[in-house]
């Protein structure tokens, strides 16, 4: 039974109690806030990995040389020994992938090496090295800030590109100039011939691109301890699909006869996955949210009951005037709800603000999530009547002679 | 239009039974203004919550123009006594935080009236108490007379066939508990509404044209 003048009345007894009021609807703000917050943080993480993922393009797969496990079915003979041992890639063979398999255009292998890296005697923080080829830089859509990159020219060279982050760490040591520096890496010194522009953080790339130190991969190969090839970066060719193209280079390796196997990651089944991820974030991030939501309920829950209490009289009053049990508890409900709406909005803002506030500091695209704000209501008003219909019930059961003799 | 015939109510206090009412039976007719005088304890109080529908008999039978209502549901009750008893209480039980006239509304609210004309009537009822001026206050804005007015206002809204008025000058100062007796006393005469007045003070009671006198849980006479 709900009458306009229930509405006025709601509103009208909640700014009575003013300051209860207010105490109760922090518990909702944080709650329903915490949610929006989550949700909305979560979508804008998806979004932006999304949109990374299509800048980088959805025709780029990721080859990686398989350890251990078995072969693929249907490879007999597959040296059971190989397990850990397989035998590397040899740069040879992959760089031959475009000419054999026509779906592959264009392949990048890579090669990433360790150990100390230093400029004038002062050791560089957050650094790698990374041994690459000239097709590296288009593959993986970089760009150069200064100077060139490595060609097929540099090879065996001791010339190096540094990203974007390294170049401000030399600065931070003093490097007057970047091109032209020395930068050592173990026993060898490495000029820098190029620095790449600053990109952003997360997508497909396996690699921080800002904070790598590229050489040729044939140096590569013979300078980082332990060298081994185990991830190309290959464009698939126009008009070719990405699982013709995954096809064909399963093959190619496979009739190496060496019983090496590899794994081939398309951009669909990292997105799938991704995707798949971010719903369970978002979902143990809404039960978080929930559990503060239960919090605020029992809040508004101690309010109404108290409210309930002081107005006993009236609910007398009401009741001698011809209230029902009914309207009586639609009266109170109305006022939870009421109350736990006026927090819910406010948590919406509160979550947006804060959603925003992350993405800002993140440096993540702010996005709008119509569904957290419409959960942020739907749930604010399932609490409100939740939580509310207890002390609307025992605000109706009370006795009206009982009630008009409180005070 | 009101008949009790032996109506009886006991409270369980503990192991005891209390029997306050033992056989109460009384009849009012439609137009009289009729007073319940008691001392305290004599159960007059209880008498009036029966009659006022805001309590059961233990037995006994209650009319209420021609209906039993004493065991209806309690929906049923707050029905009837939104549309056919008029309250007027000692302390006048006015919700401090609605105007005059939002106050005289309130029984119109649990009709269900959409508000149409109620304003109207609500205005054309304080102005009948002589409260018109004062639509627009808050009880606690009103002296007790003026609270009281208001009440009476409210009382009458919904059109009831019976006004049931609880000690209504008890907390006045004797001038203005006998402006307030007049202002029944006019309603009585005036509209031929019926006025039940419980009281324990003998001048208000020898105001109304008839007395019933209760003792000990009975109507004396």
């Amino acid at each position: 039974m709900i009458h306009p003048s229930h509405l006025k009345e709601a509103a009208r007894s909640l700014l009575a109690s003013k300051q209860r009021t207010i105490l109760a609807l922090i518990g909702i703000v944080i709650g329903i806030g915490s949610v929006i917050a989550m949700v909305s943080v979560g979508r804008i993480v998806q979004e932006e990995s999304l949109r990374q993922f299509k800048e980088m393009g959805t025709d780029i797969l990721t080859i990686e040389k398989e350890f251990g496990g078995s072969g693929p079915p249907g490879m007999p003979g597959a040296p059971a020994a190989g397990a850990a041992a397989k035998a590397a890639l040899r740069l040879a063979t992959i760089l031959a992938i475009p000419s054999r398999c026509p779906g592959i255009a264009a392949v990048a292998p890579s090669v990433r090496g360790s150990g100390d890296i230093s400029f004038a005697g002062k050791k560089l923080e957050r650094c790698s090295p990374m041994g690459v080829t000239a097709s590296f830089l288009d593959i993986n859509k970089l760009t150069m800030r200064k100077g060139r990159f490595l060609s097929d020219l540099d090879e065996q060279s001791r010339y190096c590109v540094i990203g974007s982050q390294v170049a401000a760490e030399l600065q931070k040591q003093g490097a007057s100039q970047l091109l032209g520096s020395k930068i050592r890496l173990g026993d060898n010194l490495f000029t820098v011939i190029g620095v790449t522009n600053e990109v952003p953080q997360g997508g497909m790339r396996r690699f921080e691109p800002n904070e790598m130190i590229y050489v040729h991969i044939t140096t590569g190969l013979r300078v980082f301890a332990n060298a081994e090839i185990q991830s190309i970066t290959a464009r698939v060719s126009n008009g070719t699909t990405n699982n013709a193209a995954r096809d064909q280079v399963m093959a190619y390796v496979a009739s190496l006869g060496k019983g090496q196997t590899v794994r081939i990651t398309s951009p669909e089944e990292i997105i799938a996955q991704m995707e798949k991820q971010m719903q369970m974030f978002t979902l143990l991030l809404g039960a978080i949210g929930s559990i503060s939501l239960i919090v605020g309920g029992v809040g508004v829950m101690n309010v109404m009951l108290v409210s309930v209490t002081e107005r006993r009289r009236e609910i007398g009053i009401r009741r001698a005037l011809g209230a029902k049990r009914g309207d009586i508890r639609g009266q109170f409900l109305i006022e939870s709800v009421i109350l736990s709406l006026i927090g819910g909005l406010f948590g919406i803002i509160f979550g947006i603000g804060a959603s925003w506030l992350i993405a800002h500091f993140a440096k993540w695209q702010f996005a709008l999530s119509f569904s957290a704000i419409l959960l942020g209501v739907g749930v604010s008003n399932a609490v409100g009547i939740f939580f509310g219909y207890y002390p609307a019930r025992q605000a109706s059961l009370l006795d009206p002679i009982v009630a008009l003799k409180s005070d | 239009m009101l008949t009790l015939r032996d109506i009886r109510k006991s409270y369980r206090i503990g192991p005891t039974e209390v029997e306050v009412l033992k056989g109460v039976s009384l009849e009012i007719q439609q137009g009289e203004l009729v007073s319940i005088m008691g001392q305290s304890g004599c159960g007059k109080s209880t008498l009036m919550n029966i009659i006022g529908l805001l309590d059961r008999p233990t037995s006994g039978s209650f009319m209420l123009d021609g209906a039993e209502v004493s065991y209806s549901n309690d929906d049923t009750l707050s029905e009837i006594r939104n549309q056919r008893i008029g309250f007027v209480f000692q302390q006048y039980f006015l919700l401090s935080r609605l105007t005059a006239l939002e106050n005289v509304a309130l029984p119109l609210v649990y009709r269900g009236d959409k508000g149409t004309n109620s304003h109207e009537r609500c205005m054309e009822l304080l102005k009948r108490v002589g409260m018109a001026d004062r639509a627009q206050h808050r009880p606690n804005e009103l002296s007790g007379g003026q609270q009281q007015r208001v009440a009476i206002a409210r009382a009458l809204v919904g059109n009831p066939s019976l006004i049931l008025a609880d000690e209504p000058t008890g907390a006045l100062d004797t001038n203005v508990g006998g402006e307030i007796m007049e202002l029944f006393k006019t309603l009585n005469a005036e509209e031929g509404i019926t006025v039940v007045i419980i009281t324990h003070d003998p001048g208000i009671a020898r105001q109304c044209k008839r007395v019933a006198v209760m003792k000990d849980g009975v109507i004396l006479s």
